[in-house]
């Protein structure tokens, strides 16, 4: 699709900023993320191919504006409620009991 | 297939997930060959970047036989066929001010290109 | 208001992630002890010094560097380099009239046995978007300035097959041994945003840290 991710020739995007000694992740959530994102495929329900494409179907706004794990997540959700593994609700609703229990989230 | 197990973990990073058929497909381009690739804007996956589209390059390296990701991605098949490094100037890409004495090697399937 | 205050506030990422990863242990569908030994290995386990290994053997045997260029995935596979995001590896030699460079614009293909996880940059839209219309430009972002008669290569990763960069070896390293060959080879020389470095660039680096 002709989505944000196609990115080769685009302009304007500013340097290409490097980080001294950077850490293979810089929060844990992305390490939670990365780690099941590999462990449900290993289930087979998807191919690599899916995946990719599930994370190409972020509006390119939020795409452009968002970190690469967050494209991550996004693709994750997606695939977990399209083959069945969890429902949108049940992830709300988790998330909803979720910030309860731990405090007002930022947005 | 069952859950991930932890014992099982290493085993299944180091044996990784061929994207491979393992069936033979006649190309139908060789190493040399001038192609021109498709001019296509599908709504669902595609690995052929829109910077390159429509776009004249010379076939520089056959890779053999590999699943088609444009239609694996949507559950059409596997379509296997070759996939090929193809060689494109800065100049046929990027206009008279591409950069200079620059290549681009995009990797492409038969299914996105035609003989020019 | 949460009385409970455990002196952070979780976003909204953060929450999602957490909802997920609770979902799917209870019902049974993720091991969290899995979850951990994947962290770790590529946190800890995998990473450069798999290619520099690589690089510093093809460097010191001439035919290794010859199955290598061969066949890739094989060459790479005596060290025990194997699988995910490393099943269909190609090696590009730099020459003296030749540079290499490895992108994937579209997501963030990458040769993770031989490199680990990809750095932040390489997956961001700055350098997908430039390196394929300005390699000469990013590459001199990047401290190397190559002159007009170097013909650059970019390599656009849209496929499952994975580039590795094989440097130039510096010079001054006659003799050397395999060991340390491979600490001249960066990560950055591998991709190919950087070269190898100098012996007087390695004691300096080292020095400094």
């Amino acid at each position: 699709m002709n989505g944000a991710h196609d990115l080769g020739g685009m302009h304007g995007f500013g340097p290409i900023e490097r980080e001294a000694r950077e850490p293979v992740f810089h929060q844990e959530w992305e390490r939670r993320c990365f780690a099941i994102t590999l462990a449900m495929g290993a289930y087979g329900a998807w191919n690599l191919d899916m995946t990719r494409f599930a994370r190409e179907t972020m509006p390119p706004g939020e795409y452009l504006t968002t970190s690469y794990y967050e494209h991550w997540l996004h693709g994750l959700q997606r695939q977990l409620i399209e083959h069945g593994f969890v429902t949108l609700e049940e992830i709300e609703e988790r998330v909803d009991a979720l910030r309860r229990e731990m405090g007002h989230a930022q947005t | 297939m069952p859950k991930l197990e932890a014992d099982r973990v290493l085993h299944v990073l180091l044996k990784g997930s061929s994207a491979r058929p393992g069936v033979p497909a006649v190309p139908r381009f060789a190493p040399g060959d001038r192609v021109r690739t498709l001019n296509i804007h599908p709504y669902g996956h595609t690995r052929l970047p829109r910077y390159a589209r429509g776009k004249l390059g010379v076939v520089y390296w056959d890779h053999g036989v590999f699943v088609f990701p444009d239609t694996h991605a949507h559950r059409e098949g596997a379509k296997p066929q070759h996939c090929y490094s193809v060689r494109f100037t800065a100049e046929e890409l990027w206009g008279p001010d591409g950069s200079p004495n620059s290549m681009v090697y995009i990797n492409l399937w038969d299914d996105h290109l035609e003989p020019a | 208001m949460a009385e409970h205050d455990h002196g952070s506030h979780l976003t909204e990422v953060e929450l999602r992630v957490r909802a997920l990863e609770s979902l799917l242990v209870e019902k049974d569908l993720v091991d969290p002890k899995a979850l951990d030994i994947l962290i770790d290995t590529y946190e800890h386990k995998i990473g450069p010094r798999n290619g520099a290994q690589v690089v510093a053997r093809a460097w010191t045997d001439p035919e290794y560097r010859q199955r290598l260029l061969d066949d890739a995935t094989a060459a790479i596979a005596e060290f025990g380099f194997t699988g995910r995001q490393g099943e269909h590896m190609v090696v590009v030699e730099n020459s003296p009239m030749v540079h290499n460079v490895v992108v994937c614009t579209l997501c963030s293909c990458y040769p993770w046995t031989v490199l680990g996880l990809p750095p932040v940059w390489y997956k961001s839209a700055p350098y997908r978007s430039r390196v394929v219309i300005d390699p000469r430009g990013v590459l001199e972002e990047f401290g190397l300035a190559l002159p007009e008669e170097v013909e650059i290569r970019v390599w656009d990763s849209t496929a499952e097959l994975r580039y590795l960069v094989l440097p130039r070896r510096p010079a001054d390293t006659d003799g050397w041994s395999e060991s340390d060959l491979a600490r001249l080879v960066t990560r950055d020389s591998m991709i190919g945003v950087g070269l190898a470095l100098t012996p007087d660039e390695l004691t300096r680096q080292e020095a400094a840290s």
